[in-house]
């Protein structure tokens, strides 16, 4: 057959033609990498090739920047890890049920640049893509979560903020609700170092048996039978054509109406079909019951392409694909644009030819697609070899044919990393008058305020397996296993004005808080995974940013144990990177790595929430306070600027106050509990009083005195965000809760206790330093965020 | 109840494209002694003819196109099941999507069988302001209707006060014809009202979530066989899924079963309208 005549003549062309060349066809390789190509080939690439190389070594496919550092620094092997970061999701185990083994499946991603250009499309498709990640390794999906970074709604780019805000959410609810995930939680913080990028990131989990587990390869018995690549879902057409280098570029408004045809566009219907135990569902049952190995792959960033060859390569064959069977919504379409189009809600399988008949069988009558939505299907597209070559032929025509390994393979740059010095100081201020009115301050502050306004738009009861909801715990939590007892915890964190004055405890933190958030719920850390939002990687200042975030990180997780593996690290089983987060004006978002917890119950029934439940209960502090309040909530209230004393992790002590809590709360001790974070204990206490729906009915009297101050500054003992807990301990076990704390080498100091009046009050030495009735705490910290975003 | 008796009672759970309810709803039908098949809408419509009652249940079905639950009802087996229901006396609960449809499909009030005399409206905004128009979040019910009116909530006594969860972007009862409300007043068709942890029914945003006429959360049909619902019971029907922070009795009773998985799986609120299915089930089988 022949070869498209539609070639590239690279090995002709100087740098500044072939610049131009490249330019010309939108494609964002350098000459370098284009001349790589010939390299890999041995000859001159089509355009379709050409094309294909611009997606897979794109930033966003190929980690390019990214994979050295990596490697370098992140633990993601554990006892309890049943899939690495290898593959589309990590796995980690959960539990043992009527003689079969569990894991629990967790994805996380990015979405942030079609966020920022389309932002309720850019937030949906981030859902669609994670959940595909999730069902194609063989799991249920089972909850979904969202943190979220977005500009300072008051500030000079409001209105574009908000609009942003409000396409995000509703981007998210429309899809996830309509689909039937859960949202479990996430966070939301504005600044304005986000105005120019937003951050949208997604995580989603799901449920296996370990039996039931789908690779994304094409299996090993297609070596010796014949085994089809089956594509189902939408028609392939242009939508998100060019999503991968989209991602892996700078953001200039010139470019903005370009780029919005870079995202793709969302159909949570057709994907409820295909995904929620319906469709998919049906054909990884039959395999099952049939016993035939089969393979199953997510259509994500970088297309048919990517997906195709990466199935292929994992097993190490090759394939056959005829572009011609491949359904479309459009006309005429070029092969490179049915390659490397990001069209949504599509998956490839890799069947036995025998078996495939069934396949478009149970797709295309039993569950209808083609009258779900027009021109959705499955079809065989093409046959596994044995030969190794990526071949793709469209009308009689060779478009592509390179070895498998050569597409796949990618390619990787060492960066340049040059240390930013951080020229912030510690301010010097008078302790404020009125400690009442400050307090109300940094309750009703934006980035500390209830987050119901928000999530009370998604659905976190479908499945009917909430345990703890959102704005209940730092966690949430769901009960995934019918008849079992455990339970999986779901948390995300990552304060990014650490990260601004210091990536490294940045990065280590944004870990610490997770676990912490986890602990707090009553769950063991099991697992985590990164999102790792930085800048442009090729200036050294900003890759310099991304080595720290994620040395930092990697320290906490290495540090910080399984509590069931006392010698093991957290292991970090999946994850995403996520740079040029910059505008054109050259402003980079702050750095960010985003981190997940996964954590395990042993019985869902002793989860507990932060919301106090009885008067005369106790409340004990652990973590002691430090002058640390560096890009804390209440140097932004008081407009000090952002500090530089970033809290900091002491490795030992952080691992056993998560241990000790967890202890505690299964020996029965605990009735609510916080961790300590944005706000520090004067706002982790209004929290606990409050509780997640602002429905609390419980004050609490502090008393603090010099002893317990230890030399700092009633204020800032009250608003440092050191790490640390606090805990309401059933009345009478507070010598049981202090033995356990005293096991792992910890003090816990006693605050006070929980009164039934309703009043927030804060003695330091015998003076009522802030007295408020509950109900004022309560209108400052439900309101807020309706105000400052709008109705 | 025999065992026996209860393996005869099937319900055909309607299943269409985009659905999301599902298993959860089955789940909760099931602790009721129910037999609930998931029914997929392009089956054959003449086996839905073989099931003592249905359910329709939450979700997005047909993406919402036109109007929540409009298209749904274009189904063969809607008409199938409209013709078992007005014949036979069958029983329906729709729930969420479900009501929508039942609304849409004329059952739902059915004073004049087959004619749409009430909407489910998108629902008022939160006057404090909310991002989008779905609202996601536990309310209180009152059980309004007199003991037995609706045969979907026979089980619970008059004035019973339970929590439930809704989660719906369209979920407000309302009509135009003044005279329609009056109607189903008079005849005792509102079955469920929004109301506070104390059973106090009033039109604010706190108590009455959507903005719903009457604070109606729930309509029979005038023959009671037919319940639409917007709250989700299959999301309150076991102990484990109320909130521990709910106001009232209900959060207290679900604080005191901490640590006890045992009590967790014991029924919730929920369960009575799937108990009250199953003997409206007996009914329709004897």
């Amino acid at each position: 057959m022949q070869l498209d005549e539609r070639q590239i003549l690279v090995s002709q062309m100087d740098d500044e033609q072939l610049q131009a060349e490249l330019k010309q066809h939108g494609v964002v390789l350098t000459p370098y990498e284009a001349r790589r190509i010939v390299d890999l080939i041995g000859r001159d690439p089509t355009l379709c090739e050409l094309h294909i190389f611009n997606v897979e070594w794109s930033e966003h496919c190929s980690y390019k920047s990214s994979l050295a550092t990596l490697k370098e620094f992140l633990p993601t092997d554990a006892p309890n890890v049943i899939q690495g970061p290898e593959e589309d999701a990590g796995i980690v185990f959960f539990a043992e049920h009527e003689g079969k083994r569990y894991g629990v499946v967790i994805a996380h991603e990015s979405h942030n640049h079609p966020s920022q250009v389309l932002p309720n499309e850019g937030a949906a498709t981030g859902i669609g893509g994670i959940v595909r990640d999730v069902d194609c390794m063989g799991a249920d999906v089972i909850a979904t979560a969202d943190p979220l970074r977005f500009g300072d709604p008051s500030g000079e780019n409001a209105e574009r903020t908000k609009w942003i805000v409000r396409g995000v959410v509703d981007g998210i609810w429309q899809y996830g609700n309509a689909l039937g995930v859960p949202n479990l939680g996430g966070d939301v913080y504005f600044a304005e170092d986000f105005d120019d990028n937003c951050l949208v990131n997604v995580i989603a989990l799901g449920l296996v048996a370990e039996e039931d587990i789908i690779h994304s390869a094409a299996p090993p018995e297609a070596a010796t039978e014949p085994y089809d690549l089956i594509l189902v879902g939408k028609p392939t057409d242009d939508s998100g054509f060019g999503g991968s280098a989209f991602a892996s570029k700078i953001l200039d408004e010139e470019e903005e109406e370009d780029d919005r045809g870079a995202v793709q566009v969302p159909d949570p219907f057709l994907k409820n079909v295909l995904a929620m135990k319906k469709a998919n569902a049906q054909v990884k049952q039959r395999a099952k019951e049939l016993g035939l190995a089969i393979g199953f792959k997510d259509i994500g960033g970088g297309g048919l392409a990517c997906a195709t060859s990466e199935i292929t390569a994992e097993g190490g064959y090759g394939v056959d694909i005829d572009l011609d069977k491949v359904h479309v919504g459009l006309e005429n379409l070029l092969p490179e644009v049915i390659c490397c189009a990001e069209t949504q809600e599509r998956y490839v399988w890799a069947v036995p030819a025998h078996f495939s008949e069934e396949v478009l069988r149970i797709y295309n009558e039993d569950w209808d697609l083609p009258n779900i939505y027009e021109g959705a299907q499955a079809r065989v597209i093409g046959r596994f070899t044995n030969d190794g070559i990526y071949r793709l032929v469209q009308q009689g025509k060779i478009v592509c044919e390179a070895p498998v390994e050569a597409v796949t393979s990618g390619i990787s740059y060492e960066r340049d990393s040059q240390p930013r010095q951080f020229e912030g100081t510690e301010p010097e201020f008078e302790m404020p008058a009125d400690m009442k009115e400050t307090l109300l301050k940094v309750i009703g502050h934006q980035n500390v305020c209830s987050r119901a306004y928000i999530y009370r738009c998604y659905d976190s009861e479908v499945q009917g397996n909430a345990v703890i909801r959102p704005g209940e715990a730092g966690a949430g939590v769901c009960a995934p296993l019918e008849g079992c007892p455990k339970g999986v915890a779901l948390s995300a964190d990552g304060n990014p004005f650490y990260g601004l004055i210091d990536p490294y405890w940045g990065g280590a933190t944004a870990v610490a808080e997770a676990m912490r958030n986890v602990a707090a719920v009553g769950a063991k850390p099991a697992a985590l995974t990164d999102c790792l939002n930085f800048g442009n990687p090729e200036k050294p200042q900003a890759f310099w940013e991304f080595r720290e975030g994620v040395r930092g990180l990697a320290d906490a997780a290495k540090n910080i144990h399984l509590k069931d593996y006392p010698d093991s690290p957290t292991p970090i089983i999946s994850g995403n990177v996520s740079f040029y987060n910059e505008s054109a004006t050259g402003r980079a978002v702050a750095p960010s790595p985003i981190i997940a917890c996964v954590g395990v119950l042993e019985d869902y029934s002793q989860a507990v929430t932060i919301q106090l439940k009885q008067a005369g209960n106790k409340l004990l502090l652990v973590g002691p306070r430090q002058d640390e309040l560096g890009g804390s909530a209440y140097y932004q209230v008081l407009d000090l600027g952002l500090g530089r004393n970033v809290p900091q992790i002491d490795w030992q002590q952080e691992q056993g106050m998560i241990w000790a809590v967890v202890d505690a709360n299964e020996a029965g001790h605990i009735a609510a509990c916080q961790d300590i974070s944005d706000g520090g204990v004067a706002v982790a206490l209004a929290e606990m009083a409050l509780g997640g729906h602002g429905t609390g009915q419980f004050g609490v009297h502090i008393q603090l005195d010099e002893e317990k101050l230890r030399g700092l500054r009633a204020d800032k003992w009250l608003f440092s965000e050191s790490t640390g807990f606090v805990m309401e301990v059933h009345a009478g076990h507070e010598q049981q809760v202090q033995e356990i704390f005293a096991g792992y080498g910890l003090e816990l100091m006693a605050l006070g206790e929980v009164s039934g009046d309703a009043q927030f009050d804060v003695t330091v030495a015998e003076e009522l330093l802030i007295n408020l009735p509950l109900d004022q705490i309560r209108d400052t910290w439900a309101g807020s965020l309706a105000e400052v975003l709008g109705s | 109840m025999s065992e026996q008796a209860a393996a005869q009672l099937r319900v055909a759970l309607i299943q269409f494209p985009g659905s999301n309810c599902e298993w959860e709803t089955k789940r909760a039908a099931e602790a009721a002694g129910i037999t609930c098949d998931v029914f997929r809408w392009n089956r054959d419509p003449a086996a839905l003819v073989e099931y003592d009652g249905y359910i329709i249940g939450g979700g997005f079905s047909y993406q919402d196109r036109i109007r929540s639950g409009v298209i749904a009802t274009k189904e063969p087996i809607v008409a199938t099941m409209f013709e078992q229901v007005s014949e036979f006396g069958k029983p329906v609960l729709g729930i969420c999507n479900g009501a929508q449809v039942l609304v849409e499909a004329g059952l739902i009030p059915g004073l004049n069988p087959g004619r749409v005399e009430m909407a489910l409206a998108p629902n008022y905004p939160d006057p404090r302001g909310r991002i989008g128009d779905f609202c996601c979040r536990w309310v209180y019910l009152k059980h309004k209707c007199a003991p037995g009116r609706c045969a979907l909530s026979s089980q619970m006594p008059t004035g019973y006060i339970w929590p439930v969860p809704i989660a719906h972007g369209e979920g407000r009862f309302t009509t135009r014809d003044r005279d329609a409300i009056e109607q189903l007043r008079a005849n005792d068709q509102i079955v469920f009202q929004y109301c506070d942890e104390n059973g106090q029914v009033a039109d604010t945003p706190e108590i009455n979530p959507n903005g719903a006429m009457d604070n109606i959360a729930g309509i029979c049909n005038p023959e009671g066989n037919v319940l639409a619902m917007m709250p989700h019971p299959e999301r309150a029907s076991f102990v484990r899924q109320l909130p521990a922070e709910l106001s009232g009795q209900w959060g207290t009773q679900k604080q005191a079963t901490w640590g006890d998985d045992a009590a967790m799986r014991q029924p919730g609120p929920g369960r009575l309208v799937f108990d009250s299915l199953r003997e409206a089930l007996l009914v329709s089988v004897c």
